[in-house]
């Protein structure tokens, strides 16, 4: 990484606020935080994809200075590592001269590097150092001799400002205040009683409803009353009295986003899903600093804080003396110059750079591993000249590659790599549901609509039976919010869910397969079908199914993007893949991430199916692409928890199909055997089930207690964009991405191009998720799964009120309360083409360029000679 | 007393599985012992309760050993509290692996399980006093697991207090008892020759001293605070805590039966429970955190289990105790599964078939009516038969009126059946092993059950009034009063829990 020039202390906000509207205002605070959707399309989101203009440093020093949290491991899990052997100690050195090389302090380089080298690998010094009469004095005879360092102060909440200076709990009665308000006005779950007024706006139903509030003084109430009717007047209002300036009112609305990043988070994600929620970020910010001003208003005037901050000394002198090996009598030898060089040094080599060289020893030491296997194994790697047996496509995903690797040990069968949308924009709508599902990557928004359907004759007993199972549901459920029936509920239900929770806890894996099984004979779901010829309907919603014309483009699309152009097998199969596990909110957040938290079979299922297509066939010939017609395309689903491919879309065979099918279903048990055995062992274990991890794998499935169902993306590190020759010998362990790509046909890079403004942005911005999760578990994870409660039927929050938590849970991302699981490392980009092809690509997509400069991720590539080629 | 050769060995028997299984307990807090030597400790206690079910079914008189006694009510509460416990153990080694305080939890869980168990069983008031005190404080070192947390800490300190003072009132009220009468052995004090020497206005005192301590575990107005803020305790806790300890005031009461019938404190009693069932449903219907919605739910219930009390119904509190509990335990187990997903149906939005929703109103009448008849018509019984009617009538409309096309009656009416021959097998056999044991307490004024008639109806009416002037200024008030009134306390809420970020390690370290 080569952008740590940028003065890390003096990060300016130079947006020229001035002439913009208080909208325009929010809108651009708002970037600081990401969008949350609800938990049950869990999304892979990186935290920071509006940030990416700043370096990661900027960023990491930036969270720091304004929330507090760290976003580098922490000095504990570096050290582990380290311990683990995940670190090569002359990454280390190369790491901290080059950060010398590009900071200039008046000082010998010896005694510079002496002092960084110490202080990268002794822990620092003591607090009592610190306090130390001698070491103040010192700090005190240097400030009045002109070592002024300042730095600017960050914008904080007022109300944040007076809790720490008055410890009075205003900024915490705040948050308190707006979660209330934020849950009861979010809520999905048809509480009985659910908020009234809401279809007129959170800031006019708030307004109207706070003003009765028992929680608020009577003279809250009354200046709530009198509050504007229009919430930007509000804002606008409460700014003034509040004193923020102009030029500050963007980073004071920040720091109000990123007190609750969570609800802010999902009222930005409602603003970009309906018009009619548009200004509903204005609305929460509205309230939330009118309150504010409420709730200080007894307390004003408010003593005015600086805009510039003094650097303590002390801290910096301690350094020397704890690292550098200068205790207080040889300061006064020095000459001023290099006091003030040895204080600059201390200062800006801190507690970010030390941590962030660190990583970047870790992530290049995997780098080095990764570089070494793979250029190992190259003379291993025959060419495939055998006609094969069956070709599998499954996604990207990390938990593709143990099971791919598998798989290919049956002779004759191939696997490769696309992203598991597979380049479907489509939003999907299941039987029975009301709602759909925009199944591919968050950033984009889908084109077409594709539904399941049944035939009225068979839908309607289908529709009948489903319609039987939520009315007990429904049922038990409006009883309980019944005053009458509520008390006898318990006695009419409590045997029957005591016998439940008897089996579940005794036996669950039996128990669960048999509820499954019971609940399969009695609703016995036909085969559906999908609506995939365009339908007519209104203009104004999306169109249902493809034109002939856009099928055959989206297959020629997909076919050439996972490299599958010709030496078609007999039998080609789609894989999606989704995860199974009951009594885990997190089920979406363990599903296909490039499907935005949902399965991916619906879209494997499609993909297959337009390949079948006759028609299709015949214009795909006439641009090149030869599928024979012996050549059937299936669909299958990867289950993740349990390292199986259940049969998703099965048309008839052809005779070679047939053979090739009859093989794979011989071969599969011992597949997802071998897989399991190989998975489960990384799962932490009580040693309960060792000897068969068939079984440990469904009881993980079944049990209603298991909170770690599997590991779902934990331990992802890297994107391999390639050939799977290239790969193939090697064992990655579940931590790779893997997207077939050839760059001989690819001349003009448009190919390279996509993948990387699609998968590899999907990758990364899973891979940022994880590590926000694993550095910051409190603040970008959702913290212990045993505390949580779901709220709102949305989302989940800590113990009795939270911030709307974000990200992966504590558990998916620590094997216990100390360990973490998942190395919390940038993702590692490779590429496999010629260096003018990376450079091309750099060249064309500046976006890209961005995230490999400012440290988002980073870069290799490997060229036809195999060479290896580091770009970060 | 008796003295059968026959069933002193059940007891022993119940005391040395007890003794092992918490031997085995201890015995993994040691850090040295292996972690998965758990799965042993939760084989041996699997053996209480069933030493406990065996007592239930094979004893059918009272046997006193010690200061021990052992009826089938005893035997019932043992195995229903240590069945509990077994339970949330079991799922806890899954759920909670990986804990910092995992060991600490097993032990902790034990013990208070344990002493609840011998609480109930125990006859001497010293005892009781003791063991209830033990469980209390399990119970709030159980709210404290993760004491790095401070929210948690707080909710801990702030239960703690209250079930401090719970456990003093309950000691002034036994120390008086047993001063009055002169006697420590529970059956001896409830003995009518022994009562006799109360003076009312002292019977009437400690009657109040009992109801308050009692209100304090039973989480009922104006102390539902604790319950409400150790939302903060992990999800088994959480279980173990609903299902088997709130339920203490209706246990106690239905143990001091003698002592506490037709008395003006009921009248008390009677109002304050009141007031929690409409508080509680309240919190549950306004509220959309799930877990808070069930503490809500257990406000209510507990007040009706008291109200069951107060109206002398001791059997049928007992069983309301026993199945809230595990109803609850089963709903708080499942709080994963809480989460949305867009797909419940609702039958509100089709048009009303009249000629089904008749038929469910005559056979609510009737399933009323026949209740009301079999059970003696007098007091307790026509409250409940009018729940029973009403809640048939409401399973009804869901269940086959709504129905779908043939399949779904037929499905609906065979749920409805199911539940209803369940409900009146439990009913049935609970009341044959009990009725002996428990006393029923003289029949209720005929004022106390309208009273009770008056307020579940009303609340229902103005329930129904309310949700259809939804922007009304009532409304309004009613709904924050309720939001109010269910929400934690400042003090044990923040924001995001800061004491996740502190001391992490990478794999391999610190195994």
């Amino acid at each position: 990484m080569t952008t740590t020039l940028a003065r890390p202390l003096n990060w300016e906000n130079e947006t020229e606020e001035r002439g913009l509207t208080i909208h325009e205002i929010v809108k651009a605070a708002s970037e600081i935080i990401a969008p949350l959707g609800p938990i049950s399309q869990f999304a892979a989101r990186s935290p920071w994809a509006s940030l990416e203009g700043q370096s990661f440093e900027q960023m990491v020093r930036r969270f720091k200075d304004r929330c507090d949290i760290e976003l580098l491991p922490n000095d504990s899990v570096l050290q582990s590592a380290w311990n683990h052997g995940e670190m090569d100690v002359e990454f280390l050195e190369e790491g901290l001269q080059l950060w010398l090389e590009q900071h200039d302090f008046e000082l010998s380089h010896t005694d510079a590097v002496q002092f960084c080298r110490t202080a990268l690998t002794q822990g620092p010094p003591s607090s009592e150092l610190t306090a130390l009469p001698e070491v103040k004095s010192l700090a005190k005879r240097l400030s009045d001799f002109n070592f002024h360092l300042h730095t600017r102060k960050t914008v904080k909440p007022l109300s944040q400002c007076f809790e720490q200076k008055e410890g009075d709990g205003k900024f915490r009665d705040l948050n308190r205040h707006m979660i209330k308000w934020c849950k009861l006005f979010l809520d999905e779950s048809q509480a009985v009683w659910s908020m009234p007024n809401r279809e007129q706006g959170f800031y006019q139903a708030w307004k109207r409803m706070a003003c009765l509030d028992p929680a608020l003084s009577l003279e809250a109430r009354k200046q709530i009353k009198h509050l504007p009717n229009e919430a930007d007047i509000a804002l606008v209002e409460a700014l003034s009295q509040l004193g923020i300036s102009d030029s500050e009112t963007q980073e004071y609305l920040e720091a109000h986003l990123l007190a609750l990043p969570g609800w802010a988070g999902m009222m930005l994600w409602r603003t970009q899903q309906q018009i009619k929620d548009s200004s509903l970020l204005t609305d929460y910010l509205a309230i939330r600093i009118s309150m504010e001003l409420i709730l200080l208003k007894p307390h004003f005037p408010l003593s005015k804080q600086g805009r510039e901050e003094q650097v303590r000394l002390e801290p910096l002198i301690a350094a020397w003396i704890h690292w550098g090996n200068v205790p207080i009598d040889k300061w006064h030898q020095l000459s001023d110059v290099e006091q003030k060089a040895r204080l600059n040094l201390a200062r800006q080599f801190d507690k970010i750079v030390r941590n962030r060289l660190w990583l970047e020893a870790w992530e290049k030491t995997y780098e080095k591993q990764l570089m070494e296997q793979i250029l190992s194994k190259q003379e291993l790697v025959s060419e495939p000249n055998k006609p094969s047996l069956a070709q599998f496509v499954f996604c990207i995903d990390v938990r593709s590659e143990p099971f791919r690797r598998k798989l290919e040990q049956t002779e004759g069968v191939e696997t490769f790599g696309a992203a598991g949308f597979y380049g479907l924009p489509i939003e999907t709508c299941k039987l029975e549901q009301k709602h759909s599902h925009p199944s591919l990557p968050v950033m984009s928004k889908p084109q077409f609509k594709v539904m399941e359907y049944l035939p009225e004759s068979q839908y309607k007993p289908f529709h009948e039976r489903i319609e039987a199972v939520h009315s007990l549901k429904g049922t038990f459920k409006s009883m309980k919010h019944n005053l009458l029936a509520s008390l006898l509920l318990p006695e009419v239900s409590g045997p029957w869910l005591s016998m439940q929770t008897l089996a579940r806890t005794f036996i669950p894996r039996s128990t669960g397969r048999t509820f499954k099984k019971l609940l399969d004979t009695w609703v016995m779901k036909p085969d559906v079908r999908l609506t995939l010829d365009r339908m007519e309907q209104s203009k104004s919603e999306l169109p249902i199914g493809f034109s002939e014309e856009e099928k055959v483009q989206y297959v020629e699309q997909a076919l050439i993007t996972m490299g599958l152009t010709d030496h078609f097998a007999p039998l080609v199969v789609i894989c999606g893949h989704g995860s199974r596990s009951i009594n885990n909110p997190y089920a979406a957040s363990l599903d296909c991430g490039a499907c935005g938290g949902t399965s991916s079979a619906f879209n494997a299922r499609v993909l297959a199916e337009l390949c079948n297509f006759p028609h299709v066939r015949q214009s795909l010939k006439a641009r090149g692409i030869l599928i024979p017609e012996e050549t059937i395309f299936a669909a299958a689903e990867h289950i993740t928890t349990l390292d199986e491919l259940h049969w998703e879309y099965l048309p008839k065979l052809s005779a070679k199909a047939e053979e090739a099918f009859t093989c794979i279903q011989a071969v599969l048990p011992q597949v997802s055997e071998q897989a399991s055995a190989e998975r489960i062992s990384k799962l932490p274990n009580l040693k309960f089930n060792r000897k068969n991890p068939k079984e440990e794998a469904e009881r993980h499935s079944e049990d209603w207690s298991e909170i770690r169902p599997e590991w779902g993306l934990a331990g992802n590190a890297a994107f391999v964009i390639g050939e799977r020759s290239l790969t193939e010998e090697c064992n990655l362990e579940g931590r790779v991405f893997l997207h077939n790509y050839n760059w001989i046909k690819d001349k003009n890079g448009s190919l390279l191009a996509s993948i990387i403004a699609g998968p590899a942005t999907v990758s990364q911005w899973i891979n940022l998720q994880y590590y926000a999760s694993a550095v910051a578990p409190h603040y970008y994870g959702s913290g212990n799964k045993a505390t949580q409660t779901v709220t709102a039927g949305i989302g989940v929050m800590q113990g009795n009120a939270s911030d709307l938590l974000s990200g992966l849970p504590w558990q998916s991302v620590m094997q216990s309360d100390e360990t973490i699981y998942h190395a919390p490392i940038r993702l590692l980009v490779v590429i496999q083409a010629p260096t003018e092809y990376v450079e091309r690509l750099l060249k064309h997509d500046r976006t890209f360029q961005q995230k490999v400069d400012n440290g988002w991720l980073r870069l290799a590539s490997i060229d036809p000679e195999g060479n290896w080629k580091s770009w970060s | 007393m008796t003295h059968n050769h026959d069933f002193i060995s059940l007891p022993t028997a119940f005391f040395i599985v007890l003794t092992v299984s918490m031997v085995s307990t201890i015995f993994l807090l040691y850090k040295k012992v292996p972690v998965h030597l758990v799965r042993y400790h939760i084989g041996l206690l699997s053996l209480p309760p069933i030493v406990a079910l065996w007592g239930l079914l094979a004893n059918n008189r009272t046997v006193m050993v010690g200061p021990w006694r052992f009826d089938s009510l005893s035997w019932l509460l043992a195995l229903f509290v240590l069945t509990i416990g077994l339970i949330v153990q079991r799922y806890s080694v899954r759920y909670l692996f990986g804990d910092r305080d995992y060991r600490k939890y097993f032990a902790l869980l034990t013990f208070t399980t344990y002493a609840d168990t011998l609480a109930w069983i125990s006859n001497d008031l010293r005892l009781l006093l003791v063991c209830w005190g033990v469980t209390l404080l399990g119970l709030t070192l159980l709210i404290r697991l993760h004491k790095e947390w401070q929210v948690a800490r707080k909710a801990a300190a702030s239960a703690g207090r209250l079930f401090l003072i719970s456990w003093l009132i309950l000691l002034v009220a036994v120390i008086w008892m047993a001063q009055t009468t002169g006697q420590w052995q529970l059956s001896i004090v409830l003995e009518k020759n022994n009562l006799a020497q109360l003076p009312s206005w002292e019977r009437t005192c400690i009657n109040l001293l009992l109801i308050i301590a009692m209100f304090i575990p039973s989480a009922q107005f104006p102390f539902q605070r604790w319950l409400l803020d150790s939302v903060v305790a992990p999800t088994p806790v959480s279980a173990v805590m609903h299902a088997g300890i709130v339920n203490a005031g209706g246990l106690l009461f239905t143990r001091f039966a003698p002592i506490f019938s037709g008395e003006a404190a009921q009248i008390f009693l009677l109002v304050v429970s009141g007031f929690s069932v409409l508080l509680g449903t309240g919190i549950m219907l306004v509220h959309v955190d799930y877990k808070r919605q069930l503490v809500g739910s257990t406000i209510a219930q507990m007040g009706f289990m008291l109200i069951q009390c107060a109206l002398g119904a001791y059997l049928a509190a007992v069983i309301h105790a026993l199945l809230h509990g595990l109803f609850k335990a089963s709903l708080f187990l499942q709080a994963g599964s809480a989460v949305q997903h867009r797909e419940i149906h609702s039958f509100k939005s089709r048009q009303i078939p009249n000629l089904w929703v008749i038929t469910g109103v005559i056979l609510a009448l009737m399933t009323g009516i026949g209740y009301l008849l079999t059970s003696g018509g007098e007091g307790y019984p026509i409250i409940s038969s009018f729940i029973l009617g009403w809640s048939m009538l409401f399973a009804w409309i869901g269940l086959v009126a709504f129905g779908n096309g043939r399949t779904g009656r037929f499905a609906g009416l065979t749920f409805l059946a199911g539940a209803l021959l369940m409900f009146t097998y439990i009913h049935k056999s609970l009341d044959s092993l009990l009725h002996e044991t428990i006393l029923s307490g003289m029949n209720p004024s005929c004022p106390a059950i309208i009273w009770v008639l008056f307020l579940l109806l009303g609340g229902t009416a103005v329930g129904l009034w309310l949700a259809h002037k939804r922007s009304s200024t009532a409304f309004t008030i009613i709904y924050l009063w309720l939001v109010h009134l269910g929400e934690p306390h400042k003090d044990v809420v923040e924001s995001h829990p800061t004491y996740l970020a502190k001391s992490l390690f990478y794999r391999g370290e610190s195994k």
